[in-house]
């Protein structure tokens, strides 16, 4: 395997690429661990998955600053597109183009006060975050504003969990030195596919049952 | 807490082990569109709310004949998740604009958007493109009127295996706009599913689910709300099950002013929060009925009965720290030197006294003071015209404390005048409650109860006629 990823860094493929590739699979089943056991909904797999590999690009700082942007911009702009009574695909154009508008003026600013690190950031990242919009306004339409913003946290903190997975430098190391273990994430899936007990947002929920039951108990 | 991870029914045990290996693809497809639930409840004769007319697409909702929609109906999406998208018009004001449930207005052109909305895929649970469903709009039973703010509310029963194993109530308030969903701001208001009436009762407020006692709208106490249709309710949520083919299924039943219960959806997914409306798990409820051959929806719906009735009971014993007990109870009486009896008693709240069959007393040790009181030279059965009192007090001062079992001496009216009769001192064991007693002791042989509990015993049991 060694020699393997040797011959492919000789090639010319990126070191960053192998290690963000073999990393996937630990992210993916770390949110896959915070959905079954935990009970992080957010915005599916995809979306975290994809805004951490973004928030290595930007850096968290940057990141978290146009996550939040972007969820202020989305907010905001739900009250005044919800007056107009769009359809959706208009309304969620609108809703993006203001988005980059906002982009836009916080790249300018980063100019005029020379933030290098923040207008250096190349545009595929800052394009997967602005996207999350598109999540954002949905969860509103159908689960409602609280939903929607409750969601965004969510995926915020899976997202920022995952970013520090990816940029962990023993962990890089690590999967550099043995890259069959993440074969091994397969296996703690399987766990996890058959796992039947209540998740940790489960006890938060049913809190009043176990209340009750203890008081049955006691009698 | 850990420990008791058993003991609820969380997402990935509902997943896991009951949607999984109990909800099939095709059953599945029926429950999650609703025009296909329609129809295949309406084959079966199981009642749905009225269908006026259906768009399947942009060029449908063109050429729509507005004309066959009462000026009151239902917007739905066929494949709608949780009530969204669903819009309820009361009727039309004077400027020609539908109402809604908080009372704002829409005109044809919101209307025809929200359609389009709909049939754009937004409100379908995979984003496709999706059918309109135009629906007679439930009339509120009585029953519910006070307890509910605008909309309609329904109620949930899970059935699995032929047997229902939970029901709740949901009432739309005035926080979740007049719609029923729990997530939405609804009560959960759970039901003993025995009698069909409702127990505690949960509601979100802010990030979870509380007990609440009252309406956040009326102020209304949510328990002892009597459900109408019990039965027919249970039996339709059966009937689902069977022809949708759903192992876990959750049916949504609302009652109609003039229609009675009429199937409003069926879920292939049901949710979890009706365990906290009945403060019950249903897990343990799940497995118990797992397995069980259950041959129709009577023996079903018994099975429920026997196993998940009796909340209101339950509570109804908490609260009055009274035990409920019903005409005929299951008693023991225990007589002298640890003998003791199981007898069917009569509960008479006609009597004031407790009494008891000789032949059982004898049993319990007391023939030697029944017989010695046989001996005692004194008429037994007083005539009418005598001055009863006068003669009892006579009696027992010459004869009270002349036998050890002797505790008192009474007079038993019945209709040939007054009998003179022994009584003695026992503790009888009724529904789990000892009391101590002095109880006649009559000749009840011709009749078939051997031991009647009056009045005078039963201050700590309140009496429901109808359990058995």
């Amino acid at each position: 395997m060694e020699q393997l990823i040797s011959t492919m860094l000789a090639e010319g493929v990126p070191l960053e690429t192998i290690l963000l590739l073999l990393l996937l699979p630990i992210v993916a089943t770390f949110i896959a661990f915070s959905r079954q056991v935990i009970g992080l909904r957010g915005f599916g797999m995809y979306t975290p998955l994809i805004i951490s590999f973004a928030f290595v690009e930007t850096g968290l700082r940057y990141g978290l600053g146009i996550f939040i942007a972007v969820l202020l911009t989305g907010t905001l702009m739900r009250f005044i597109v919800r007056k107009a009574r769009l359809l959706y695909f208009p309304r969620i154009a609108i809703v993006l183009t203001i988005v980059a508008l906002v982009m836009f003026l916080m790249l300018l600013e980063g100019a005029m006060s020379s933030r290098t690190g923040f207008i250096s950031v190349s545009i595929f990242p800052l394009l997967i975050i602005i996207i999350l919009v598109e999540n954002f306004v949905a969860a509103q339409i159908e689960h409602g504003a609280r939903a929607a913003i409750i969601l965004s946290i969510e995926t915020l903190i899976v997202a920022t969990i995952s970013y520090y997975l990816l940029t962990w430098e023993e962990l890089r190391q690590f999967v550099f030195q043995y890259p069959w273990v993440i074969l091994a994430t397969i296996f703690i899936n399987i766990g996890l596919g058959r796992w039947t007990g209540l998740r940790l947002a489960e006890y938060l929920r049913f809190r009043e049952i176990f209340r009750h039951v203890d008081d049955a108990r006691e009698e | 807490m850990l420990a008791k991870n058993k003991m609820i029914l969380g997402m990935n045990a509902r997943n896991l082990s009951y949607l999984r290996p109990f909800n099939t693809r095709a059953a599945i497809a029926i429950a999650d569109s609703k025009l296909v639930t329609k129809r295949v409840l309406e084959k079966a004769g199981i009642p749905t709310p009225k269908l006026y007319g259906v768009l399947e697409d942009h060029r449908a909702l063109r050429h729509f004949d507005w004309s066959v929609l009462p000026p009151s109906f239902v917007v739905k999406p066929n494949f709608g998740l949780g009530g969204e998208g669903i819009w309820i018009l009361f009727g039309r004001n004077k400027q020609g604009k539908w109402v809604r449930a908080r009372g704002e207005t829409v005109n044809f052109f919101d209307l025809t958007s929200h359609i389009s909305t709909i049939l754009d895929g937004h409100f379908s649970m995979m984003n496709l493109p999706d059918i309109v469903l135009f629906e007679k709009r439930i009339q509120m039973s009585k029953t519910f009127k006070p307890y509910s703010f605008r909309g309609i509310p329904d109620i949930r029963v899970i059935v699995f295996n032929n047997v229902p194993v939970m029901a709740m109530l949901r009432l739309p308030t005035k926080q979740s706009q007049g719609k029923a969903n729990l997530h939405l701001g609804g009560i959960g208001v759970g039901i003993d599913l025995a009698t069909g009436v409702t127990t505690t009762a949960m509601h979100k407020q802010g990030w979870f689910d509380q007990k609440v006692d009252r309406s956040p709208d009326s102020k209304l106490p949510l328990s002892g709300i009597k459900i109408p249709d019990w039965d027919t309710i249970l039996e339709m949520a059966i009937a689902c099950q069977n022809v949708s083919g759903l192992g876990y299924i959750g049916v949504d039943v609302a009652i109609d002013k003039e229609q009675g219960p009429v199937v409003l959806e069926i879920n292939a997914r049901a949710g979890l929060s009706i365990q906290v409306a009945n403060l019950a798990s249903l897990r343990e409820r799940l497995e118990r009925v797992r397995g069980l051959k259950v041959k129709d929806a009577p023996h079903g719906i018994r099975v429920a009965k026997n196993l998940f009735g009796g909340q209101v009971e339950k509570e109804i014993e908490e609260l009055s720290g009274r035990e409920v007990i019903g005409l005929r109870e299951k008693v023991t009486i225990f007589g002298k030197e640890e003998l003791k009896a199981d007898v069917e008693a009569k509960i008479d709240t006609g009597a004031d006294r407790t009494s008891l069959d000789r032949d059982i007393a004898e049993e319990l040790g007391f023939a030697d003071m029944l017989t010695w009181f046989d001996t005692l030279t004194f008429p037994h059965i007083i005539e009418r015209g005598v001055d009863a009192r006068a003669f009892l007090k006579d009696v027992r001062e010459k004869y009270l404390g002349q036998h050890p079992d002797l505790t008192e001496i009474g007079l038993i009216y019945s209709s040939h005048g007054m009998t003179v009769r022994p009584k003695v001192q026992l503790t009888i064991r009724l529904s789990g409650r000892n009391f101590v007693t002095n109880v006649s002791i009559v000749d009840r042989r011709n009749l078939r109860y051997t031991l009647l509990v009056g009045r005078n015993d039963l201050s700590q049991f309140l009496i429901d006629p109808r359990k058995v």
